[in-house]
C-alpha cells in the first residue's frame, strides 16, 4: 500500500512539472500553430536563472518570482524578430527555427554556467521531510503536487472568465474571424508566445530543487511534453493535465512494475494515439 | 555554377588540409587525456586535469620526461563511446600525441581499447573498471593502473560478507558497468555467504545515466524485501540518488548500504553534510589512506594549489603521467613499441602505494581500501573512518581467471 | 528540378574525381573526417528524399540509421563475417523496418508526420538502449573484427583509413546516384507532386500513400547503409545513433547545405564538420555557433549555403526576371 502511494506521489510530482511546461507549449501550438523545439530549453533557461538568483541573494523566491518574467521577456523577443517573419511559411521551418534556438541555448547555459550539473537547495519552508507510513517523503515534492492543479485551475479560470482569455480562445478557434472583429493578432501572438514561456521557466524554476540543473535537462523534457500535448490533444488544457498524469505514472509505475519496458512506454502510447485519434484525447476531431 | 561547385570543393579540401596539417613540433613530449569533461559526470573530468596538471608540472619543473618538456592535450569523451574513439582518433593522428590516458566510463573503455591496436599508441586506463580491457578484450596497448570491477566488487564482497543483512538488492547505473558490478557481487558474495539471498533482475533497480529524478527507483528499493543494498551509481547519478534517497528516509538504518564508489571526493565534496554517516563506501584511492612521505607530498601540493582534497580520480591521473614518466625513462625513449615494453612488468610507488602492471594482462596490482563515512569536524567533507584496507595481491584475481591471452 | 541532363554532369564528375585524388593530398586526419562527411552525406541525402522531395520532414531517420548499423554488426558477430553480407543485411533490414514503420507513419502530415517519425525512431532507440543481451545496451555493440576486403585477388584490410575510405566513398557514390536516378525519373515528378499538391496527385490517379511509402522505404534502406558505414568507421554500433538528436543532425545538415538543390544535404554535411573543426579549435561551445547559423540560414537563405549559392549564379546568368 505505501509502495503504491510513493509511487503515485512520485508520478504526479513529475507530471505536475510536465503539466507547467505543456500547458504553455500547447497553449502556443493552440493559438499560433507553432511547435516550439526550443521551450524545453526555455524551462531550463528558468532553472539556471533561479539557481543563480539563489547564489546571489540566497532566496529561492525571488528567483521564482524574477526568473520566469526575464525569460518570457528574451522569448518575447525571440517571436518578435525571429518566429513573425516565417508566419504563413511551411510550419517545417518553424520547427527548424526554433530547433536552432535550442542549440543556441543548450550551448548558451553551457558557456556561461560550465558543463558541469548544479545543485539547488529546497527553500527552507519546504525542505523538510513528513512521515510517510514507516517512511517520509520530501515536502518539496508535496508542495509540486499540490501547485501544478492550482495553477491549471488559475489559467482556466482565465481562459474561461476573463476577457482576454475570451479572445485568446476565439483567436485559436479561428486567427482570421478574430482579426475581422478587431483583435490585433500579431501583438497577441507575442503575448501568448510570452506567457508560454513564462510557464515554462516557471516549470524549469520549481524543478531545480528537485533534480540537477544541467545542460541537457531541456532536453528530455521537451520531447515528454510533446508526447503528453500530442496525447491531450494539441491546444487543449484539460488535454495536457491528462497526458501529464499519464506520463507521470507511466514514469513511477513502469520503474517499478515494467523496468525493460518503461523507456518505450511513452512513445508507443504517443504512436498509438496520433494513429488512432490524431488530434489527442481532449481535441477537437477535424 | 560549374567553377563555382568545384571551387566550393576546394575550399572545403582546403579546409581540410589546414585541419590535417597539425602535425609538427617534436620537441614536447604529447600527453593526450580523454575524460568526461561535460554533463553529469563532468566534476571527474575536473579533477583527472587538476592531477596531471600538477603532474606535468612536477616533472617540468624537474627538467621533463628524458630532457623534454611534457604537454598535455585534453578531451572530452562524453562518456560516450563513439565520442571518445572519435577524441583518441583526433589525439592520435592529428596531435600526434606519444600515449593517451584516462577514460572515465567503461562503455567508452571498452569501445576504445580495441581501436588503440589500430592506432598502435599505448593507453594507460585510469578509472574506467570493465574487466574486459585488460581481460578476455585485453590487448597489447592497453593497460590499467586503477582498480577493476572485480577487485572492487572482491573487497565489496568481504565487506558484505560481515554484515546482517541477508537478501541484496542493488542501484547501479544501467549499463555494463552496473551490471557487471551486480554479476560479481553475486558470485563472489555466495562463495563467502552461501545463504546469501539475491534479488531477480525484474526487481533490483537499474537507472539509465541520464536519469535526474531518482525517486522511482528509491521506491522500489525501499519496498522490496532486500536488507542489503549494493549501490554502484557514480558521479552526479550518485549525488541525485543521495539527496532524493536521504528525504525519502532511505537511510534510516533499517537496510545495510554499500556504495562502490561513494568516496569519490567529487562526490563528497557536493554532498557535503547530506551525506549519511556510517555507510560503507569504496573508492579507487583515499587522500588519508596513508601516509607515506609520497602520498604526504601529494595530498599537500594538490590541497596547496587546487584549494580541495585530491579525488582518486586526480589521483588516477596523477599516477598515469608518473607512471609513463618512469616507463619513459626505463625505456630511455618515448617509442610507443618500447614503451609498452616498458610499462609491461613496471613497479612504482605512487601516492596509493606501491602498484606492479603485471605484463599478463596489463593489470595493476594495486592496494585498495573501503571505508565507514563519518564526521571530522576539521573537515570540508565527510572522512572514512574506519578504513579498511586489503593488499593487491589478495583482491586480484589470477591472470588465468582474466580470460586475458597476451602471453 | 535544378538537375538538368547534362549541364550537371561536368562538376558532378570533377567533385568525383577531386574525392578520389583527396587521399594524395590529405593527411590521415582529414581523410578520417572526410570519411566521416561521406558517410552523413549519404544519410543526410537520403532524408532529403523525404524532406526536400516530398516534404515529409521526418524526425526519426536515426532510427533507420542505427538500425543498420545493428543489423551490420549482429551480422559481422553472429552471422558470416562478410563484409558484403553485413552491409546486405543493414539494407534489407532497415528496409523492411521502414516499410512497418512508413505504412503506418505516411498516413500523417505535417507537424504530425514528424512526430510520429520522433516517436517510431525512440522506440527503436529503447530497443537498442535496453535489450542488453542482443544489443549490448547502452555500452553498444563494439569489439567485432572488421573483415577484409577480397579485390582481385588481393586482400586489403579496411582497418587502413585509406582503403576504408576508399569503401566508404564507392558505396556512397553509388547510393548518390541511385537518388539521383530516383529523383529524375518520372516516379521522382511524382514525389515532388505529392509535396506541391498531394490532393490533385491523387486526382490524377496515382495512390499518394503508395508513392509516400516508397520514398520512405527508399530512405531507410540508404540511411540503414549510411549506419552500417557509420558503425564499421566508428568500430561502435551504439544507441545514440538512434537517438533523435542524431536525426536532427541529417536536418541540419540539409538545411545547412540546402533541401533544394540535390547534392545540398551533402555540402552541409562537409560544411558541418568543416565549421565544427575551425570551431572547435578556438573554442568548445561550437553548438552555439551551430545555432546561430541555423536561425540566420531559415531566416534568411532558405534554400542553403549550395542553393543559394547556385541561386545568385543561376540568377545572374540569365539576368533579371522581366
Amino acid at each position: 500500500m505505501e509502495g503504491l502511494l510513493a509511487n503515485v506521489l512520485n508520478g504526479l510530482s513529475w507530471g505536475m512539472l510536465l503539466f507547467l511546461i505543456s500547458m504553455g507549449l500547447t497553449t502556443i501550438f493552440g493559438v499560433m500553430g507553432v511547435l516550439n523545439f526550443a521551450h524545453g530549453s526555455l524551462f531550463m533557461l528558468g532553472a539556471y536563472l533561479s539557481m543563480q538568483f539563489v547564489r546571489w541573494v540566497g532566496s529561492f523566491w525571488i528567483g521564482l518570482l524574477l526568473g520566469p518574467p526575464i525569460v518570457a521577456g528574451l522569448s518575447i523577443l525571440l517571436e518578435r524578430f525571429l518566429l513573425r517573419p516565417l508566419y504563413g511559411r511551411d510550419v517545417s521551418f518553424q520547427l527548424l527555427l526554433t530547433f536552432g534556438v535550442m542549440l543556441f541555448l543548450d550551448d548558451g547555459v553551457r558557456l556561461i554556467w560550465g558543463a558541469a550539473y548544479h545543485v539547488v537547495d529546497p527553500p527552507p519552508l519546504l525542505s523538510g521531510v513528513i512521515p510517510f507510513f514507516s517512511q517520509s517523503y520530501p515536502v518539496y515534492r508535496l508542495f509540486l503536487v499540490v501547485l501544478g492543479p492550482l495553477v491549471g485551475i488559475a489559467l482556466w479560470a482565465f481562459f474561461a472568465f476573463t476577457r482576454w482569455g475570451k479572445i485568446l480562445r476565439a483567436a485559436a478557434m479561428d486567427r482570421q474571424m478574430a482579426e475581422i472583429v478587431g483583435v490585433r493578432v500579431p501583438a497577441m501572438f507575442t503575448a501568448v508566445f510570452g506567457f508560454g514561456a513564462w510557464l515554462a521557466a516557471l516549470g524549469g524554476a520549481l524543478a531545480a530543487p528537485h533534480q540537477s540543473v544541467g545542460p541537457a535537462m531541456g532536453e528530455r523534457i521537451i520531447i515528454e511534453s510533446f508526447i503528453v500535448v500530442v496525447i491531450g490533444g494539441m491546444g487543449s488544457f484539460p488535454g495536457a493535465f491528462v497526458g501529464a498524469l499519464i506520463l507521470g505514472m507511466l514514469n513511477s509505475f513502469g520503474t517499478t512494475l515494467l523496468p525493460d519496458v518503461q523507456m518505450a512506454l511513452p512513445y508507443i502510447l504517443l504512436a498509438v494515439i496520433l494513429l488512432t485519434r490524431p488530434r489527442g484525447l481532449f481535441g477537437a476531431e477535424a | 555554377m560549374k567553377k563555382m561547385g568545384f571551387a566550393f570543393l576546394l575550399a572545403i579540401g582546403f579546409g581540410l588540409v589546414i585541419a590535417g596539417s597539425g602535425i609538427a613540433a617534436d620537441k614536447p613530449v604529447k600527453i593526450g587525456f580523454a575524460y568526461i569533461m561535460s554533463g553529469p559526470f563532468a566534476t571527474y573530468g575536473q579533477f583527472a586535469k587538476q592531477g596531471a596538471e600538477l603532474a606535468i608540472d612536477e616533472i617540468n619543473q624537474a627538467g621533463g620526461i628524458n630532457g623534454r618538456k611534457v604537454e598535455a592535450l585534453f578531451e572530452d569523451d562524453a562518456g560516450k563511446p563513439d565520442v571518445g574513439i572519435r577524441v583518441i582518433r583526433k589525439l592520435v593522428y592529428e596531435n600526434g600525441v606519444d600515449i593517451v590516458m584516462g577514460i572515465d566510463s567503461s562503455g567508452v573503455a571498452s569501445a576504445v581499447a580495441p581501436v588503440m591496436k589500430e592506432l598502435k599508441t599505448p593507453l594507460i586506463i585510469t578509472h574506467a573498471a570493465v574487466p574486459d580491457v585488460t581481460g578476455t578484450s585485453c590487448n597489447r596497448y592497453t593497460f590499467r593502473i586503477s582498480l577493476n570491477i572485480n577487485q572492487n566488487i572482491a573487497m565489496a564482497s568481504t565487506i558484505a560478507a560481515d554484515m546482517k543483512a541477508k537478501t541484496w538488492t542493488t542501484a547501479g547505473p544501467d549499463y555494463s558497468f552496473g551490471h557487471q558490478s551486480w554479476e560479481y557481487f553475486q558470485k563472489y558474495l555466495s562463495k563467502k555467504k552461501p545463504d546469501a539471498v539475491f534479488l531477480p533482475a525484474a526487481d533490483v533497480a537499474f537507472s539509465p545515466s541520464a536519469t535526474t529524478d531518482f525517486s522511482a527507483y528509491v521506491t522500489k528499493i525501499m519496498n522490496s524485501k532486500a536488507d542489503g543494498v549494493l549501490v554502484s551509481l557514480w558521479g552526479g547519478n550518485l549525488i541525485d540518488f543521495v539527496r532524493q534517497a536521504a528525504d525519502m528516509g532511505f537511510f534510516d538504518g533499517k537496510r545495510e548500504i554499500l556504495m562502490t564508489l561513494g568516496a569519490a571526493t567529487e562526490v563528497l565534496y557536493a554532498l557535503q553534510e547530506k551525506m549519511p554517516e556510517g555507510i560503507w563506501v569504496g573508492t579507487r584511492y583515499w587522500f588519508q589512506a596513508n601516509d607515506t612521505p609520497i602520498n604526504k607530498a601529494f595530498v599537500d601540493a594538490y590541497f596547496k594549489r587546487f584549494k580541495v582534497y585530491p579525488s582518486y580520480n586526480a589521483h588516477g591521473a596523477y599516477g598515469a603521467v608518473k607512471t609513463y614518466a618512469a616507463a619513459a625513462a626505463k625505456a630511455k625513449t618515448v617509442d610507443k613499441e618500447k614503451i609498452v615494453d616498458a610499462l609491461e612488468g613496471l613497479s612504482i610507488e605512487l601516492p596509493v602505494g606501491k602498484i606492479t602492471i603485471r605484463p599478463e594482462d596489463h593489470q595493476a596490482v594495486t592496494d585498495g581500501v573501503w571505508g565507514k563515512t563519518a564526521v571530522d569536524a576539521q573537515m570540508p567533507i565527510r572522512i572514512l573512518k574506519p578504513i579498511r584496507a586489503f593488499a593487491g595481491k589478495d583482491i586480484t584475481p589470477p591472470v588465468e581467471e582474466t580470460g586475458c591471452k597476451l602471453k | 528540378m535544378r538537375f538538368r541532363a547534362r549541364g550537371d554532369v561536368v562538376p558532378v564528375l570533377l567533385i568525383l574525381l577531386a574525392l578520389i585524388a583527396a587521399p594524395f593530398f590529405l593527411s590521415i586526419y582529414g581523410l578520417i573526417v572526410l570519411t566521416e562527411i561521406l558517410t552523413m552525406s549519404l544519410f543526410a541525402l537520403s532524408f532529403n528524399l523525404l524532406f526536400g522531395y516530398t516534404g515529409l520532414l521526418s524526425f526519426g531517420q536515426a532510427g533507420f540509421f542505427g538500425a543498420g548499423a545493428y543489423f551490420a554488426v549482429l551480422t559481422l558477430i553472429h552471422g558470416p563475417g562478410s563484409l558484403w553480407a553485413a552491409l546486405a543485411a543493414a539494407v534489407i533490414g532497415s528496409a523492411v523496418l521502414a516499410a512497418v514503420i512508413g505504412w503506418l507513419c505516411v498516413r500523417l502530415d505535417e507537424i504530425y508526420f514528424a512526430i510520429l517519425t520522433l516517436g517510431f525512431g525512440m522506440m527503436l532507440f529503447t530497443i537498442a538502449h535496453n535489450w542488453r543481451s542482443v544489443t549490448g545496451g547502452s555500452d553498444g555493440l563494439g569489439n567485432f573484427t572488421l573483415p577484409g576486403l577480397n579485390l582481385f585477388g588481393h586482400d586489403i584490410s579496411l582497418f587502413h583509413p585509406v582503403s576504408f575510405y576508399f569503401l566508404v566513398l564507392l558505396i556512397a557514390a553509388l547510393g548518390a546516384l541511385l537518388l539521383w536516378r530516383v529523383v529524375g525519373s518520372p516516379f521522382g515528378l511524382l514525389l515532388r507532386g505529392t509535396r506541391e499538391n498531394s490532393l490533385r496527385v491523387s486526382f490524377v490517379g496515382a495512390n499518394v500513400r503508395a508513392v509516400r511509402l516508397f520514398a520512405f522505404i527508399l530512405a531507410g534502406a540508404l540511411a540503414g547503409l549510411a549506419g552500417a558505414l557509420f558503425a564499421f568507421f566508428n568500430r561502435i554500433a551504439s544507441p545514440e545513433m538512434l537517438h533523435w538528436s542524431f536525426s536532427g543532425k541529417a536536418v541540419l545538415m540539409t538545411i545547412l547545405g540546402g533541401s533544394g538543390v540535390f547534392l545540398g544535404p551533402a555540402a552541409g554535411a562537409a560544411i558541418f564538420f568543416v565549421l565544427e573543426h575551425v570551431i572547435t579549435a578556438y573554442t568548445t561551445n561550437w553548438m552555439i555557433f551551430l545555432g546561430a547559423i541555423l536561425v540566420v540560414l531559415v531566416l534568411a537563405f532558405p534554400g542553403g549555403v549550395l542553393g543559394s549559392l547556385l541561386d545568385r549564379l543561376t540568377r545572374g546568368r540569365k539576368g533579371p526576371p522581366a
